[in-house]
């Protein structure tokens, strides 16, 4: 097995024009898409429109009633007593932030719904929402008693974005400021009108969480990535076509080794050059594009499960191809596989865009496909780092990879000799 | 040692191997001569284990080797008519990888590409890559491979199709001293009579798939005994003068290669009087006439009526 591992591998490293397509242009084409293409996935306008869940904790009405109460027993003149108590009323912040979050000037951008905590977190995960704007128990409260008083301690609001650095949170954030500056500007009118001392205030904003969105970096890192492992099975499949043609493959035979060993050699040859493949492609963008922020072993170790899976995948599809040759003695299967039939999987496995918007039918086949289903598990797990995420993903590869390795079996020509 | 019997094998429609038996017989140099097309390689690849005879047997030391091909595998090295060979590869990586292949492994790995780099005359420049050596260089490497793991029976499938002068007479004296000096079997198929002649004992001589005639190079020749041959130099080519002559009484055989015309002819036939006749006739010049004793090209000329390499 050795012997045959190494000869392949020596055979490869040797071929120019295949080493090109297996690790030059897939890494050409991420730094062209991923510059090329970055406004798709976090800078054009589209991408600035936003679903915001707006969570209210707290009780407005009741929190307005109680300041007012407060108010009325303080013992002010009664004029003064009127006028804080209606700006209690006018100024409260929650109906001002909805008011410019509703603005006919963001209508186009931002969408905004009314949400419980729960449904709100359910709905970031699912990215049904973009943002979560929170206002925690007793913000009203707070806030009034800080317009109104000028007591130190100001309402916080909760902004949990989906990531930290796209424009939609810059907007988002703007959004904000534009409502703490109206906010001190009503403080500071109400203050006057109640002939308060002028202290600057400001409502606080606090960024709890951030989850990062795919960037177009990692979308066809790992695009181009799970597309070219495929080539290594049309590679593997020539290379034992041309040793058919060169009898090279009568003299392994005559060599009395057993034939499955042959096959699952390029089995093995093709998982092992995958994983090389896959380990500098993934090196080199995370290096020179930063493509991979995180850094721990426990992310890493996700890729690598998720990359040993395909890598062993594709071992059993080179496998198949192989089989295929040799029984029909000739190339024509891995020339129109990676002739035409690579581009189709890529396509339907959503390596060149995503597949929301494309038919149910065609999502289903690229996710049974060995390059869509890794696609998705490297996604899930860029998104959530979660093992129990992998599962699905990873046992639709490992399906299609026993299918491809029983095919193998029944096709490879382990006779045609005399025995 | 080694024979088959009756051997056969059909494609679809095609008979490429009619009912072929040989014998090698330990230590011997057979040749397998026959023009291309004739079955050898077929043949070979039955012998070798490589293809499935439709019917026969193929026999080492009295045993069928159809039902376990291991045993004929691990006495038999083949040298097939193409380089089958790693291209990218240097002639010492092919070598390992064969090598290891047949179990062989470290220093004895080591000393087997030593022998047989050394055998073929290429020790000096085992690590180059085949791609850049010569036709004849690949072949010598090609007959190397099959001797990595110490044969005892050779099966070579012309061996020297398209190589230059210098690497053929290499090829043919290593081969000829492993048959004569250490005693390997040899089972060489070639269309040139000349190297048939040179390596081997006997001969079997195939024609569309049929063996036409088998015994040891004198045997053949014997065909002939009372018929001589006659090679005819013209100053050019003359195809109607070489079809006049052709039709002269007695000749048995004519064949026409270029400037030149070869009769087979009872001996005795007067014929020289004929042929100047003739040739002033279509004002021909005769350059050379010559008569030789018969050779196996000569056999194969009077068994089928055509050359060997038509």
């Amino acid at each position: 097995m050795g012997a045959f591992l190494i000869k392949d591998i020596m055979l490869l490293l040797r071929d120019r024009s295949e080493l090109l397509i297996l690790l030059a242009m897939p890494f050409l084409l991420i730094a062209i898409l991923g510059f090329s293409l970055r406004g798709i996935f976090s800078g054009d306008l589209e991408a600035l429109e936003m679903d915001i869940a707006l969570v209210s904790q707290g009780d407005e009405a009741q929190a307005v009633a109680s300041l007012q109460n407060e108010i009325e027993e303080m013992g002010l003149p009664p004029g003064e007593t009127q006028a804080l108590k209606q700006a209690a009323e006018s100024a409260s912040p929650q109906t001002m932030l909805v008011s410019l979050l509703e603005d006919e000037s963001l209508s186009e951008l931002v969408t905004i719904e009314r949400m419980s905590r729960a449904e709100a977190q359910e709905s970031l995960d699912e990215e049904t929402v973009d943002a979560v704007i929170t206002l925690p128990q007793g913000f009203t409260e707070d806030s009034l008693r800080n317009m109104l008083f000028g007591e130190s301690k100001s309402g916080e609001l909760e902004l949990l974005v989906a990531d930290l650095s796209s424009p939609q949170t810059d907007v988002l954030k703007s959004i904000l400021n534009e409502f703490v500056r109206t906010v001190n500007f009503e403080a500071s009118i109400s203050r006057l009108s109640g002939q308060q001392s002028a202290t600057e205030v400001s409502g606080g904003i606090e960024t709890i969480t951030a989850r990062q969105p795919i960037t177009s970096f990692q979308y066809y890192t790992i695009g181009m990535a799970v597309m070219f492992v495929l080539f290594v099975g049309s590679t593997i499949a020539r290379q034992a076509n041309l040793e058919q043609k060169q009898m090279v493959f009568d003299r392994i035979r005559l060599s009395n080794r057993p034939p499955l060993l042959y096959l699952s050699s390029k089995a093995i040859a093709a998982a092992a050059i995958v994983s090389v493949q896959l380990i500098l492609l993934f090196g080199l963008s995370a290096l020179l594009f930063q493509t991979f922020a995180a850094d721990s072993w426990a992310f890493w170790s996700g890729i690598a499960i998720i990359s040993i899976v395909l890598a062993l995948s594709v071992g059993c599809l080179a496998a198949l191809m192989v089989a295929i040759t040799l029984r029909l003695e000739s190339d024509a299967v891995p020339a129109i596989f990676s002739g035409g039939v690579i581009s189709l999987m890529a396509f339907v496995g959503g390596s060149f865009m995503p597949l929301d918007g494309m038919p149910e039918l065609l999502r289903a086949i690229g996710n049974w496909t060995p390059n869509g289903a890794a696609l998705s598990a490297y996604f899930s797990w860029l998104l959530e780092p979660e093992l129990s995420q992998l599962a699905g993903p990873l046992l639709r590869i490992a399906a299609v990879a026993v299918i491809f390795l029983l095919l193998a079996l029944a096709i490879f020509p382990r006779k045609g000799g005399a025995a | 040692m080694l024979e088959t019997e009756q051997l056969t094998k059909k494609f679809k429609d095609t008979i490429a191997v009619d009912d072929v038996s040989l014998v090698l017989r330990q230590g011997e140099s057979v040749g397998l001569l026959g023009p291309n097309g004739a079955g050898k390689s077929t043949a070979i690849a039955m012998i070798s284990t490589l293809m499935k005879p439709s019917s026969g047997d193929v026999r080492l030391n009295g045993e069928s080797v159809l039902k376990k091909p291991g045993d004929m595998r691990r006495v038999l090295g083949v040298v097939p008519q193409k380089i089958a060979l790693y291209e990218e590869l240097s002639a010492y990586e092919n070598l390992k990888f064969f090598g290891r292949l047949y179990g062989l492994s470290g220093k004895k790995l080591e000393q087997r590409i030593d022998y047989v780099v050394e055998l073929v005359g290429l020790a000096d420049r085992k690590k180059e890559l085949v791609k850049n050596y010569s036709g004849g260089m690949q072949r010598r490497i090609n007959l190397a491979a099959a001797m990595m793991h110490e044969p005892e029976v050779l099966i070579m499938d012309e061996p020297t199709v398209g190589i230059d002068p210098q690497s053929r007479n290499h090829l043919l004296e290593t081969i000829r001293k492993l048959n004569r000096e250490e005693g390997m079997t040899v089972l060489y198929t070639s269309h040139y009579m000349e190297e048939v002649e040179k390596l081997c004992d006997r001969v079997y001589i195939m024609d569309h798939g049929k063996v036409i005639a088998e015994g040891t190079k004198e045997e053949l020749k014997a065909i002939l005994s009372d018929q001589e041959t006659v090679l005819i130099d013209f100053d050019q080519n003359y195809p109607e003068l070489f079809a006049k002559l052709s039709e002269i009484e007695g000749v048995q055989h004519a064949a026409a290669e270029e400037h030149s015309l070869k009769l087979i002819i009872p001996k005795g036939t007067r014929l020289l009087a004929a042929l100047f006749h003739e040739a002033e006739r279509y004002g021909a010049q005769v350059v050379n006439v010559n008569v030789q004793t018969p050779t196996l090209e000569d056999v194969f000329l009077r068994l089928t009526g055509r050359k060997l390499r038509d």
